[in-house]
């Protein structure tokens, strides 16, 4: 009974996978808002999503695929969108809570991380904008292009403190990992 | 008198606001749950959406007239807002003209005041923000010539003192409204002769230079109505929150005729003590109401139909714990005046549901426990931190038992000693030197220290037993003492005194031995900033309970803007989180197991002081950071674990916090993989004889197969965390 129960209940997980996965490479943090989503790393499809089993599928799913692609969900871009005006007519300090809005929402995505790192580097704070740089990099792991991001926030963030050659060699490390 | 009257300027003390919950589609809330949370805002159903701060169920749809509102960054108008559910939540957000909306917030809910020593509180309103009932009301009942009279009635005092005379003794006052708002404002409330006849000289003096709306809107925001603890409930707006949760524009016929029916004696006709007394009042007062044509006899009579309706306690969303973070915040920006006279809006990470759950599960849990231990000379007290790791909002904070109490609050200022608590950071300093790892085999045998005094140190397992050869993991899983003093030796107790100060402790440590058995005394909030650390891939975020002070008109005054600094390299911290997620599955924390819905990873750990008089368990999802110490006030011995204690408390707080699943990105340098948990010999899931567990190694790192198990740094396909997974939900 107890077996049945498991595999019902890990063939609802696949399923809700399938449901929870967008076709453009969305990855979990991008489904805004959703505390029962894909688990753990430590759980079946944790980096999962870029290829979306099949509902019904019984037999053991693709291996997780090593890249990912991190993406806003729609609540946290248009609080970024709202962030970024903000920031053009200088109210850095409200730019900032909105986009602690997003985080909220999102807080695993780097993207999120990556903007409130940019937008305090915009209100002078260089050093803190270096921590989320780096928290960033962190939460990236998979994502070449968020990583090369995240790079690129570290390098500013280091150059505004008068690192310089610290900023040119995150410059490169972001260099390395940009498609382009 | 006039010139300090000029400004109708009050001592306004600051407001304080739970955060506003965002909605946007994709958020997993049911249509009951955000009914609920309507509620606790003081929305009311109806058939037809009116006024703002109501809203109408249609189906799978929920239709809001929001309230004009004024957060920390800004101000919403009223709107109305359509919410369309779905099977997993919000499913779309719509405006009046059927836009989409992709993310908006509830109002942020009034969850306090810090009032001055004199504990006047009271909320200001403009003449716009009254409903003209009141006003009339007020005359109708308490002063007819209002509109005419010069501040006294000498028709009025006539008639009082007859009635007095009669009595022998003062019954009726005779008092005009402006004649009360002196009393209150210049006067003390004793009944005397000499008094009377200055305040009836002041009267005259305020009516001759001041207009009678200008009076008006005076008397409404300075009067007496309510008594709460050490709180005086000044003015019908803050009246109106005290007694019916609501903005006082909001207020109904019979709500109104209520507080106009308090005026008379907040004491006597307190509605929550004395029900009966106040709705035979409320009832006079619409009474007279009718009699003197303020309101149809028809209304009058509906109205006298209806209960009292007055919110069940002061306490509905009052959370004096959380408050007293709140002004020891401010405290250090702000002096006593300020922070309690200039009508400061603060605006909070407070999560009312975080708390109300945390709350409850304490609650609970220490009734069930109270019957198991029950001791006569004393009772168990506890306390909750609950924080949002990512972000470092405290969401909630139980200060003790009984939370409405503004007492003793253990959350912040119970210095308890934390036991096995301290245990991670032993094992992350150990493996930052490079020597351990979490398939190291350590050895937990007798120890024995000499200390500085010149005696020895034995320190013991809690089963009394030794367990010999064990990998890291498990020392830490099972929280063996001998094994972790033996580590904690080797490593050195200036490096773990250094990362416990990096990851947040405020004082070091005292560098003796028993540190590493957690002798070290720290409130559950501080335990909470540690902790965080670890929740939080080695990242520190200062908890911060305060996220924005607004001035009285507006103006952003100070912000407390996230802040991020790491402390430990990511590839530790994941390696003893995966240890920690280890604790839940085969340690101490494996009761939380049979709570805990399936498929909601968490990592945590238990802490139990000498002779258990504190039990401890701190712990984290992918969400939310979970801090609960259970004991005696004065230090008796529990007979309770952390395990035992504190351990349900958390367990169920999580479970009901609908809480996602830890989810760590490995970091690089690190790699996922199966050992035995016995030996820390590498085991594939199915091994015979092995307990496997996956647990992160330094990437590189060679573990030996244990006889016929194959190799164990095979981590990382799909296939294998979904055997572990599997395991788990069998488990």
């Amino acid at each position: 009974m107890k077996q049945m129960i498991v595999v019902a209940l890990a063939v609802g997980f696949l399923a809700s996978c399938a449901v929870l996965s967008p076709p453009q490479q969305q990855t979990p943090e991008s489904t805004p808002g959703n505390p029962q989503g894909p688990g753990s790393s430590r759980a079946p499809g944790a980096a999962g999503g870029t290829q979306a089993p099949s509902q019904t599928a019984p037999t053991p799913p693709p291996p997780v695929p090593q890249q990912r692609q991190f993406a806003l969900g729609a609540a946290a871009a248009s609080l970024v969108g709202t962030a970024h005006m903000q920031e053009q007519s200088r109210n850095y300090g409200v730019a900032a809570e909105t986009l602690e809005r997003a985080l909220s929402i999102e807080p695993h995505n780097p993207l999120v991380w990556i903007e409130l790192g940019r937008e305090n580097i915009l209100a002078g704070n260089p050093a803190q904008a270096y921590g989320m740089g780096r928290k960033a990099l962190y939460l990236a792991s998979g994502d070449p292009h968020a990583q090369a991001s995240a790079w690129e926030l570290i390098a500013a963030s280091l150059r505004a403190q008068g690192r310089n050659d610290e900023a040119y060699a995150a410059e490169e490390r972001a260099v390395a990992l940009s498609p382009n | 008198m006039t010139h300090r009257f000029e400004g109708l300027r009050w001592t306004l003390p600051a407001h304080v606001y739970a955060a506003p919950l965002d909605l946007y589609a994709g958020l997993d809330l049911s249509a009951p749950q955000l009914e609920h949370e309507l509620q606790r805002l003081s929305y009311h159903p109806v058939a037809d959406l009116e006024q703002p701060g109501t809203y109408r169920v249609t189906g799978t749809r929920i239709d809001v007239a929001l309230r004009a509102v004024q957060f920390a960054d800004g101000s919403r108008p009223a709107t109305v807002l359509s919410v369309l559910f779905g099977p997993t939540g919000i499913q779309d957000l719509r405006d009046s003209t059927g836009r989409e909306v992709p993310v908006t917030r509830l109002d942020p809910l009034l969850i306090g005041s810090l009032f001055p020593i004199d504990g006047v509180d009271r909320i200001v309103v403009t003449p716009q923000e009254v409903p003209p009932l009141l006003p009339a009301a007020l005359k109708a009942v308490e002063d007819r010539s209002f509109d005419t009279n010069r501040g006294v009635d000498p028709l009025a005092i006539l008639r009082a003192f007859w009635v007095d005379l009669r009595s022998r003794r003062f019954e009726e006052g005779g008092s005009t409204l402006t004649q009360q708002l002196v009393r209150s404002y210049f006067l003390s409330n004793r009944q005397t002769l000499g008094r009377k006849a200055r305040e009836a000289v002041m009267a005259v003096s305020l009516a001759a230079h001041f207009s009678k709306a200008d009076l008006m809107n005076a008397y409404i925001n300075e009067i007496f109505l309510g008594q709460d603890g050490n709180r005086s409930i000044h003015g019908f707006g803050l009246a109106s929150e005290f007694y019916f949760g609501k903005p006082l524009s909001e207020l109904d016929l019979p709500q109104i005729a209520t507080l106009v029916a308090i005026v008379r004696g907040p004491t006597y006709y307190d509605p929550r003590r004395h029900p009966q007394r106040t709705l035979a009042r409320r009832n006079l007062v619409l009474k007279i109401l009718t009699e003197q044509g303020v309101v149809k006899p028809a209304e009058a009579q509906v109205a006298q139909r209806q209960p009292l309706a007055v919110t069940s306690g002061a306490s509905g969303a009052y959370y004096p714990a959380y408050l007293e973070l709140v002004r020891r915040t401010l405290q250090r920006d702000y002096p006593e005046k300020e922070l309690t006279e200039a009508g400061l809006r603060i605006y909070t990470s407070l999560q009312p549901r975080a708390q109300e759950l945390a709350e409850r599960s304490l609650d609970a849990q220490l009734q069930t426990l109270d019957k198991r231990h029950h001791r006569r000379d004393a009772k168990l007290e506890g306390a909750v931190v609950v924080t949002s790791p990512q972000s470092g909002d405290v969401l909630a904070i139980v200060g003790a038992r009984q939370v409405d109490f503004d007492g003793f609050n253990r959350a912040l200022d119970a210095r308890r000693s934390i036991g096995s608590l301290v245990k991670p950071f032993i094992y992350l300093t150990a493996l930052e030197t490079g020597r351990y790892n979490a398939a190291t085999v350590v050895q937990d045998q007798p120890v024995s220290i000499k200390l500085a005094t010149g005696r020895y140190w034995r320190p013991e397992n809690f089963t009394r037993r030794t367990y010999g050869p064990v990998p890291v993991v498990r020392a830490l899983a099972e929280s063996l003492n001998l094994a972790t003093v033996g580590v904690g030796m080797d490593v050195g107790l200036d490096k773990i005194s250094d990362t416990l100060t990096r990851f947040g402790l405020e004082q070091p440590p005292q560098q003796v031995p028993a540190m590493l058995l957690g002798a070290i005394d720290i409130s559950p909030l501080e335990v909470a900033q540690l902790y965080d650390g670890l929740a939080n891939g080695g990242f520190r975020t200062p908890l911060r309970a305060v996220q924005a002070v607004v001035s009285a008109d507006g103006k952003p005054l100070k912000a407390f803007p996230l802040q991020v600094t790491q402390v430990a390299p990511t590839a530790d911290v994941y390696e003893v989180d995966s240890m920690l997620e280890q604790v839940m599955t085969h340690g101490t924390g494996v009761p939380a197991m049979r709570i805990l819905p399936p498929g909601l990873v968490t990592a945590g750990k238990s802490g139990t002081s000498s002779q258990d008089r504190d039990s401890w368990f701190a712990g984290f999802s992918g969400g939310d950071l979970t801090v609960v110490w259970v004991g005696y006030d004065h230090y008796q011995p529990t007979g309770l674990t952390g395990s035992e204690g504190a351990l349900p408390v958390w367990a169920h707080l999580m479970a009901s916090l609908g809480t996602r699943p830890l989810e760590m990105p490995e970091p690089e340098g690190v790699t996922d993989t199966w050992i035995d948990y016995q030996t820390g010999m590498g085991a594939q899931p199915g091994c015979p004889g092995a307990v496997p567990v996956q647990v992160a190694l330094p990437t590189g790192t060679q573990v030996t197969p244990m006889a016929g198990c194959g190799t164990g740094t095979t981590a990382g396909t799909l296939l294998n965390r979904a055997g572990q997974w599997l395991h788990r939900l069998a488990h």
